[in-house]
């Protein structure tokens, strides 16, 4: 998928399951602090990229997964 | 008096944790490599190492106890019930809560650090008793949900870590979740410690000026349907949850 087509997917995922305020969102948005998801909702939206993707996110990069942008990297390098 | 108190109980306290490491040691290199030689059953293994584990951990509570290093009060063991498939949830205030708490529930699952898995000395004990590793984020919430489902009581410490003192309790969303997911009956285990040795950020050797008095209440279980409005989903259910298990350790402890 491609990075723009994922970012969208990432949106739409925040805004419908995770109430996120649509507005809010950005590349540079920070999941935890300024969208405020929890780890939960982190590892939830993990688990749905990984079956849409088919690629997964090893636990050591999830660590460091702070923004929206990060997520997206993680899924574009692999 | 006092001082002679506090000297005997620092040299009690250092011994105590020689004798705690050598245990360790026999444990790791001797039991436990012959546990894992002579019995080959996965279940009859992992029953094995649990009772050894807890068996270990209640001659460490025993040794502490009657040389009046700590003091242990616990009530409300009642409301355990003998055949597992409860949540049991505790607040974590020192390093020591776990063997205590172990020294209890002979047979609970628990999860540990991923590094503990790996470490030389307590990694094949951890193996054999087939506790639940933290390295998938993902994972590890369903095999926290699957043991609970498969009949098997789980302890979970909400906090996630050892909590500071002096700080408002807070809760990690994981183990409300699990609760949520698994259906659980949850048995809230209030563990709070008066003159506390082994805080967070406080090294083993500092003792406090009289010793550690351990008190235990386990309360009446609570089934997690009660503890929420009901019509509600998933992720909404996890924060009512949560936000109930705080207000009742909260009351609890304070």
């Amino acid at each position: 998928m491609e990075s723009e087509a994922l970012y969208t997917t990432i949106k739409e995922i925040l805004v419908t399951q995770f109430e996120v305020d649509e507005s809010a969102i950005s590349r540079d948005a920070n999941l935890y602090e300024e969208l405020e998801i929890d780890s939960i909702d982190a590892v939830d939206l993990l688990v749905q990229l990984k079956e849409l993707t088919g690629k997964k996110i090893s636990p050591d990069v999830f660590k460091d997964v702070r923004t929206i942008g990060d997520v997206l990297d993680a899924l574009t390098v692999l | 008096m006092k001082y002679l108190n506090f000297a005997y109980r620092w040299v009690g306290t250092t011994l105590f944790w020689i004798f705690f490491g050598l245990i360790g040691l026999f444990m790791g290199f001797v039991v436990f490599p012959l546990l894992s030689v002579f019995v080959w059953d996965g279940r009859k293994r992992q029953v094995a190492a649990r009772k050894l584990i807890s068996a270990a951990f209640s001659l460490f509570v025993w040794v502490a106890c009657s040389s009046r290093l700590i003091s242990i009060r616990v009530t409300g063991m009642e409301h355990v019930d003998p055949r597992g498939g409860q949540l049991i949830l505790a607040t974590h205030p020192t390093l020591i809560d776990v063997v205590i708490l172990i020294s209890l529930f002979p047979q609970v699952d628990c999860v540990i650090k991923e590094a503990v898995t790996k470490n030389p000395v307590l990694g094949i004990s951890v193996r054999l008793a087939n506790y639940i590793s933290n390295r998938e984020p993902a994972d590890l919430l369903d095999s926290c949900v699957q043991r609970l489902e498969s009949g098997a009581s789980l302890l979970l410490f909400p906090s996630g870590t050892r909590e500071v003192n002096g700080q408002p309790l807070r809760f990690k969303l994981g183990a409300a979740e699990v609760a949520v997911r698994a259906r659980a009956s949850i048995l809230p285990v209030a563990l709070s410690c008066k003159s506390q040795m082994l805080a967070k950020h406080v090294p083993w050797y500092r003792i406090p000026p009289s010793a550690p008095r351990f008190k235990i209440t386990v309360l009446p279980p609570i089934a997690v349907e009660n503890l929420t409005t009901g019509d509600v989903d998933q992720r909404h259910a996890r924060y009512q949850v949560n936000d109930a298990l705080v207000s009742l350790f909260d009351a609890e402890l304070s």
